[in-house]
Parts: C-alpha cells; structure tokens; sequence
C-alpha cells in the first residue's frame, strides 16, 4: 500500500510542476514576445498564444488526474510541442546566442522537465525521443549554417530530462522510506496499543465482575438473603447485562449524567443527582466513573445505615469529578485492611488505571465522602511522524541536487571551461572556482550522509561561492560574459541551492537572487556582454526556475511531512482503533464462554426466580462460584509464586466466613499453566466457600508433580472432581470429612 | 514422669507449652524454660530427658550450632519453629534432632512427640514427612515408592486412619512405613549419638534389619 507521505509527495508535486511549467514557459514566450522581433510576428503572436492556452487546458485536465483523459492528453501535448519546435523559423528570433537560447527551446525543456512528475519513465523516454529531434530538426530549419555550434547545447535537454527524472526518484524514494519507517513504528506503536488496552479492559472487566456478580453471589452464598426477593432478581439481571456487554474501550463520546442517573436508579436509596444537564466524555471514562459509583452506593446500602446519598458531578478544567456522599455512621478510613479486595483496591486502582484518582473521606459517625476524579480525554497511541519524513525528504532531495550539481559540473560547465581556456584572461581563476564548487558539493554530499546538518559552516561557504563566483567572473573579458564561456554564471546558484536545502524559502531565494544579481550587476558594469536581453531572460529563466523550483520544492516537503503525518497519525489512530476494538471483543467473548456455564446460569436463575437464594443448595453453589470469581481476581501474572496467590486469596475470603484453615506447603513445585492451574485448585476453592468449622489445605511438589489437597467438613457433592487439564483427582469420604486430592503431572 | 526444658523467645509460647504438659496423660514436667539455651545446659534444665527448642531465637539465622552441642551432649532434642521451609527441616534432622515441628503443628503433636523423644521412638509429623517425601539432595537415604506415598499423604491428611484408606492398607502399616523412613534418615548424614541410639533401638525391636540399611 502507498503510505501518506508517497500519495502527498505524488499529489503535490504533479501540482508543482503543472504550476512551474505554465509559469516558465508564459514568461519566456511573453517577454520574447514583446521583446526580440519574430520574423512572422503574426505567426509568433498565434502561435504563442495558442501554447498558452493549451498549456493553461492541459494544466486543469492533468490536475484532475482521470486515467481516460490522460491517455490522449499527453500524446497530444507532445503533439503541440513538436509542432512549436519544428516552426521556430516564423516565432523565434534569429539571432540568439551561440546556446541558442530561443523561448521554444525553454518551452521544450520546461515540457520535458516537468514530465517525470505526469507520467512513468518509459513514457518520459519516448516523449524526449520526440521532443528533442523535433527540436534539432526545427533548429536547423530556422538557422541551417549555426545548428552545428548549438547542437551540442541542445542535446543538453536529454540530460536536463535525465537530471529531473533523478530527482523525481530520490524524492519518491526519499518518501517510500520514510512511509516504511512510519509503518514500522506504527507496527509496534500498535501492538503497545493493544496489549495496554487488553490489560486496562482485563482490569476493568475483573473490576466490573467485582462490583457485579461476585458481590451477588457472595451476598447469596453468605446465606444474606432469606428467600426470593425482587431487588435480588433485578441485580442479578443487571449483572447479566454488565458480564455479557460489549468491551467499552472505544473514543466514542456518551452522557456522563444520563449514565449516572441509571445507576441512582438501581439501588433501593433515595439518591439526589446534582450537577450540569449534561456532560459528555469518552465511553471508558463514563463507564469508570458510573461502576465507582455504583460501588460507592453499594458501600452506603451496606454499611451506612441511612436510605439516602447524594452523587454530585462536575466539570473543573478537564477533569472530570463525580462525588458520592451519605450522612451514614461512617468508618475509620484509615484503618481499613490495606490489602482487601473492598473499596481500596477496585476504586482507587480502577482510577488509577484511567489516569485519575479517587478518595475516601470517612470518620465514625460523620459520614462517607467517596470523590472520584478523571480526565476528559484520553489517551493517544499514535505519534507525530513529522520528524521522520521530514527527515526522509530533507535526505533525498539533498542527494538529487548533489547528483544534479555533479552531473552539471563535470558534463556541462567542464567542457565549457576546457574549451575556452584561450580565452579566459587568466586560467586559474577559471579552475579555482570550478574545484571549489566540486569540493562544497562533496562535503555536503559527507554531512548528508553522515545524516548531520550542514550547521553554520554553510554561510562560510555559501561566501566563498559568492567569492568564487565574482573572482571567476572577473577573469572573463567583459564581451564574453553571461554567454557560453561564462559558464559559472548560472550555475554557481546550484552549489548555493545545495547549501540552502534546509533554510527558510526566503532565505533560499534571497541568497539565490542576490548571486544572480552579482553577476548580472558585475556584467552590467562592464558594459559588454555576450547575449540580448532576451536571451538572457530566457537562460535565466530556465536555470533560475529550476533552482527556485528545487528550494520550492524543499518547502513544500517540509508542509508535506507535516500534512503526510497528520494523515498518517489519523490513518493509524483508525487502524489501532480497529485493531484493538476487535482483540478486546475477542477477549471478551472468551470470557464470557468461560462464566457460561458455572455463573451465568446461576445468574439467570435468580433472576428469574427460578432459584431460590435462601435454598441451601443454591446458596452453596453461589459461594463457590463466588470464590472461584475471588480466584480470578487473585490472577495476578507479576506475583512470584501465582498457586499461592490464588489460594491465599481463597483462603482470606474462607477465614472471613469464619473457618479455621490449616495450611502447608513442600517441595518444589514448577510453573502450572494457567488452565491447568484453575482445574487444580477447583476443588479447594468449592471445599473453602462450603466448609465449616477445620481446614487443611495442602500443597506439595515432587518430581514435577503438584498436589493441591483439602480435607473439609462439606457437602461432597459440591466438591468437583475435575479430570480434565492433566489433573487427576481422588476423593476420600470418612464421615463428615472429605479429602479431595487434585494432582497436575504436567511438570515431568 | 518426662521432663523437658523449654527453650524459646515467646513467653506466650512457653505458656503454652506449660499448659499442654501439665494436661498430657502421663503428664509431663517442665523443669526449666528460658529464652536463652543456657537454661537447657544449667541446673535444673540439665537433667531434663527432653529439650524443646525454637530454632530461631534471634536474627542470626537458625540456632544450629546450640542444636549441635545440645545432640553431641546426647540429648533428644524436639525442634519447634515458626519456620517450615524444607531445607530447615531436613537440615535439624540431620544434625540430630530427634524431631521437627512446627508451631501450627505444637497443639495436635508436642505431647505426642515429647513422649515418643523420652522413649526413643520415631516420631514424625506432618510437615517433617512433606519434607522427607519432597526430598530431592542427592545424599537422601533410599525410599520405597510406598514408602514415600505414604509420607506425602500423611503431610496432606493429617489422619493415619484416612491414609491407610486411601492406600488400601492398615494404620500399623502406615505407622510402620514412617518410623522405618525416620529409622533410614537417623542411619544417613552427620553420626550422632541420638541418631545411633535411634537406629539401635529400631533393630532392637525389630522394626528394621540391618541388611536394609
């Protein structure tokens, strides 16, 4: 797929050249126009127009880039600049210089130039396959005795063809690499993206079953609730809905009061909602805030002793702040158990994990203060790639205008210099200036390849050019300047193009101008010079567009790596999105497959009333699927040793309820996989929510075996004898006591 | 009567003991208790037929240097310790203590293992029997595979009438198979004179021939 920076980098600069080539070429036909006499200027009049104009349709049709009318546009271009080529004898005048320095032969190369940019590189051969002998051709007719002089000169447009070309590709090649390094850091941006979203979701949905179903179940399994009851059944409908609904990790914006006004509704208190009519944030942001509620209002039903509470949301800055208070017998705040699995741990985690933070204010007998606080927005996983295909662009364009100004130095300018040495007035100066040029052009050609900046060495340098510039000016005498042996007259500006790459447009064609502008006045006041008026205009504006052209282009890769970043940030900001959207959904569905058969249909049973929660049965069976839920949260891949972890948690939840448990561990025990782990201690964690009175739980390794054993006072049948995972289990019944044994061999 | 000296930096603890002891049927005298292992060496801890010592008795790590000169004495020393790691266990053991318990364990075996230690008969609780079953250095005595499913049921149950269930044998089994694992650790290891006195007793009476160590 083409990345944003190539597709910017292809949209910009066909505009680019479509703009350039109807610049040029109008102002070197105008100015021919009015200023050197055409020999028909009848002729020249239509003709030029006629161009202009065809120029002007060509531009707007190009621009709209449809395949089917490119096909005949650009064969019918070449068509039309042929033709101008080849009647040059009626609209240009006669008596150019020795390069021969007609507006046709500004045209041609213009055409040519600006065609790398329109069409693929066998086009481009074919096209100056046409364009140049219509050229020659047309040459010939107009001045048959000089053509031989100029020739020469003329087939420069083959290399002028060449040199475009070359930078068209360095550029492209410049943008290519810098989309595939756009790519490669969204790849890994992206994965980062998911796997943080994956453990916020983990987090959030462990949360949610917290305040949910496991609060439910352990309420039922605590033997709290006498008989059916309606507010039972309608939570644990509501549980249904939390466990089964969709991830929430999406940037879609929802009503922050409308959601909190669901959850006043749910509770058997009186709840006055005070704050703005409305109040949208991010869906996680809204869905955080709503189950600290939910949990904050719990907390009040249980323990505050009064029917009524207050939630209060508002806006400070950009954060979000719901408080949750009751005039309640409050608690000692600072003594609750640090390490419980209460408010503690799912609301002041659950607020940290969306980058906001919550506070219990509570003292006895003076109330309860929950406040919670988020941040409106959340967070942002792409990057600015700026940097990178600036970078990238900067790069490739150096290494075209250095390939340029060799390419220039050593096949044009040098064969000029050894050409005319008879008539320089001195030849050093001559050399001087030409190694200078190539010695600048290989150091910024060292500097861009060590990938450093050119720094302030550049203005020294760009003096010396200036320097170079006049001194080999100087030595030409004054008749010949500003013509064929005056080779360093334009083409100083690409050494000084090179050394400005990087600076401001201003600056770029400031220093540019100015250069020009020495030579010229230097010329000027010599008095005498080697071409007309309008052979100079017409050599300058060739060779000054260009390099214009190329600081032109300079500054528009740099608005084009902004531009080209923000659509790739977009693009990636919507792929991450897809991408992460699709895992949690996925991982959510895996979740729920794995509560579908054990809570789910405990759920749906008192919600139906199907199940009567004070039946001892289903009492049983909601303590146990409400420690294998305490299980799970106790799921913790950063703890050192995850068995003892999960059953300790087991175990502080057992030891609430008021059994005694006896536990033991020996020998060494390797790492158990995670299903495996859970089949393991299935058993245990049924005997632990059942028993009463004594416990021993047990757990040994040896020989890459582990052993989790547990002899409890239960009902057997509520212990599960899981042979599934590589878990052989065996049970043992002696009176009141049931030993269940539960070994994993899978450590061999 | 037994008499033991109590050794051990918890004054709740040594309560404790004392409690067990005078409700022991025979019933068992403290004649001495301190937190320092002096007592055990002075009169009239000294006459004492068993010591009962915390192996931690400060930061420094597990006393066992005083467990050392206390065996090489020839006393029958009964470890009781907060520690119940492995390496611990295995290590007292080898040193010559006639048993190791630990605190969660004092309640249901200190009596039993104080009169076991008086009349030098193997005595192994559950937490010592995990580490004999789980253990894996390579200077460990040789067991039988019943011999160490029995070990590693014990430690899980804590009822001999429920191993002997599980493994389809009788309880004089099942107590047989651990006083002979005790008898092939005594027999490996550091020599000591309680170790020996407790191997020459389990041929004495039978338990063991001689040919199987």
């Amino acid at each position: 797929m083409t990345g944003s920076a190539e597709r910017g980098l292809l949209r910009q600069g066909l505009r680019y050249a479509l703009v350039m080539r109807l610049a040029v070429m109008a102002a070197a036909s105008l100015v021919s126009l009015f200023v050197e006499p055409a020999p028909r200027p009848g002729v020249a009049v239509a003709v030029v127009l006629a161009i202009n104009a065809w120029n002007a349709v060509y531009a707007t049709a190009m621009a709209r880039r449809a395949a089917r009318v490119r096909r005949w546009l650009v064969p019918v271009d070449v068509l039309v600049v042929c033709g101008a080529c080849l009647t040059q004898v009626w609209t240009a005048a006669p008596d150019v210089g020795a390069d021969g320095m007609s507006w046709v032969l500004v045209m041609a190369e213009i055409t040519i130039v600006s065609y790398p940019w329109q069409i693929g590189t066998a086009a481009l051969a074919a096209v100056t396959a046409a364009v140049v002998p219509a050229y020659l051709v047309g040459a010939v007719i107009a001045r048959p005795d000089e053509w031989l002089v100029s020739a020469p000169f003329q087939l420069w447009l083959v290399m002028e063809a060449a040199l475009s070309w070359g930078l068209y590709k360095f550029v492209r090649r410049a943008a290519r690499a810098a989309d595939r390094q756009v790519e490669r850091g969204e790849l890994l941006r992206r994965d980062a993206a998911i796997a943080a979203s994956r453990r916020v979701d983990e987090h959030e949905y462990l949360a949610a079953l917290h305040d949910t179903a496991s609060a439910t179940l352990l309420m039922v399994g605590a033997g709290v609730v006498p008989g059916p009851r309606r507010w039972l059944a309608d939570q644990a409908a509501r549980d249904l809905d939390v466990i089964s609904e969709p991830s929430v990790a999406s940037h879609r914006e929802v009503d922050l009061m409308g959601r909190l006004r669901e959850v006043a509704g749910l509770t058997p208190l009186r709840v006055r909602l005070r704050g703005p009519d409305a109040l949208s944030v991010p869906a996680v942001t809204a869905a955080t805030l709503c189950h600290g509620t939910r949990e904050a209002l719990t907390n009040v039903v249980r323990h505050s002793g009064v029917a009524e509470a207050d939630i209060t949301a508002s806006l400070d800055g950009d954060t979000v702040v719901v408080e949750v208070a009751d005039a309640g017998r409050g608690f000692d705040a600072e003594h609750l158990p640090r390490h419980g699995y209460g408010v503690t741990r799912s609301l002041v985690e659950r607020m940290r994990r969306v980058g906001g933070r919550a506070e219990v204010v509570s003292a006895p007998g003076q109330g309860c203060r929950v406040r919670m606080e988020c941040p409106r927005t959340t967070r942002q996983f792409a990057a600015d790639d700026t940097e990178v295909i600036g970078t990238a662009f900067q790069t490739g364009l150096g290494w075209a205008v250095v390939v340029m100004n060799l390419v220039i130095l050593f096949l044009l300018d040098l064969p000029k210099l050894l050409t005319n040495l008879d008539t320089y007035r001195a030849v050093w100066p001559q050399v001087l200036a030409w190694g200078g040029f190539l010695a600048i052009t290989a150091w910024a050609a060292l500097v861009l390849r060590r990938g450093r900046q050119l720094g302030r060495w550049r203005w020294v340098l760009v003096a010396v050019v200036f320097a170079l510039s006049a001194l080999a000016t100087e030595s030409i005498p004054p008749e010949h300047r500003l013509g064929a042996v005056h080779w360093s007259e334009g083409d100083a500006g690409w050494t000084v193009a090179l050394l400005l790459l990087d600076a401001r447009a201003v600056v770029f064609v400031g220093v540019l101008l100015a250069q020009y502008a020495m030579t010229f006045g230097h010329a000027a006041l010599a008095g005498d010079s080697a071409v007309s008026f309008a052979g100079l205009v017409n050599a300058t504006v060739i060779v000054l567009g260009y390099q214009l052209a190329v600081g032109l282009i300079a500054a528009v890769l740099r608005g084009l790596a902004a531009s080209s970043a923000k659509v790739a940030r977009a693009e990636e900001e919507l792929r991450t999105a897809e991408a992460v959207a699709e895992q949690l959904h996925r991982d959510r569905m895996e979740r729920y497959a794995g509560l579908a058969d054990t809570t789910v249909p405990l759920l749906r049973g008192l919600a139906s009333g199907a199940l009567d929660p004070g039946d001892e049965g289903v009492r049983q069976r909601c303590a146990v699927e409400a420690a294998k839920m305490r299980r799970l949260f106790a799921e913790d891949t950063t703890a050192p040793d995850q068995l003892l972890h999960e059953l300790r948690a087991c175990i502080e939840l057992a030891e609430r309820n008021g059994i005694s448990v006896s536990f033991a561990e020996c020998g060494v025990r390797p790492e158990i996989p995670r299903v495996a782990r859970r089949t393991l201690t299935e058993p245990a964690v049924a005997a632990l929510a059942t028993a009463r009175g004594r416990v021993r739980l047990t757990v040994s390794g040896s020989d890459g075996s582990v052993t989790v054993s547990v002899v409890a006072d239960c009902p057997p049948h509520l212990v599960p004898e899981p042979n599934t995972d590589g878990v052989r289990t065996s049970t043992l019944v002696d009176g009141d006591r049931v030993w269940v044994q539960a070994t994993w061999q899978g450590g061999r | 009567m037994n008499t033991v000296v109590v050794v051990d930096d918890h004054p709740a603890v040594i309560a404790g003991v004392r409690a067990w002891c005078a409700l022991a049927d025979p019933p068992i005298e403290v004649v001495a208790s301190g937190t320092n292992v002096g007592v055990a060496w002075l009169s009239p801890g000294d006459q004492a037929q068993v010591v009962i010592l915390d192996l931690q008795l400060d930061m420094a790590g597990p006393a066992y240097g005083d467990l050392k000169r206390l065996v090489d004495a020839g006393r029958q020393v009964v470890i009781y310790s907060m520690r119940a790691d492995r390496e611990t266990v295995l290590a007292s053991l080898d040193i010559g203590a006639f048993t190791y318990l630990t605190k969660a364990e004092g309640q249901d075996h200190l009596v039993a293992a104080v009169h076991a230690a008086a009349t030098n008969t193997p005595y192994t609780p559950p937490m010592l029997s995990g580490a004999f079953g789980t253990d894996d250095r390579p200077n460990r005595p040789r067991l039988s595979p019943r011999e160490t499913e029995v070990l590693l049921e014990w430690f899980h149950c804590e009822s001999k009438e429920m191993v002997a269930r599980q493994l389809n044998l009788t309880v004089r089994r099942v107590n047989a198979c651990l006083e002979r694992v005790r008898i092939k650790y005594a027999n490996v290891g550091r020599t000591a004179p309680t170790k020996a006195a407790l191997v020459a007793r389990a041929i004495q009476d039978g338990l063991i021939r001689a040919d199987e160590l």
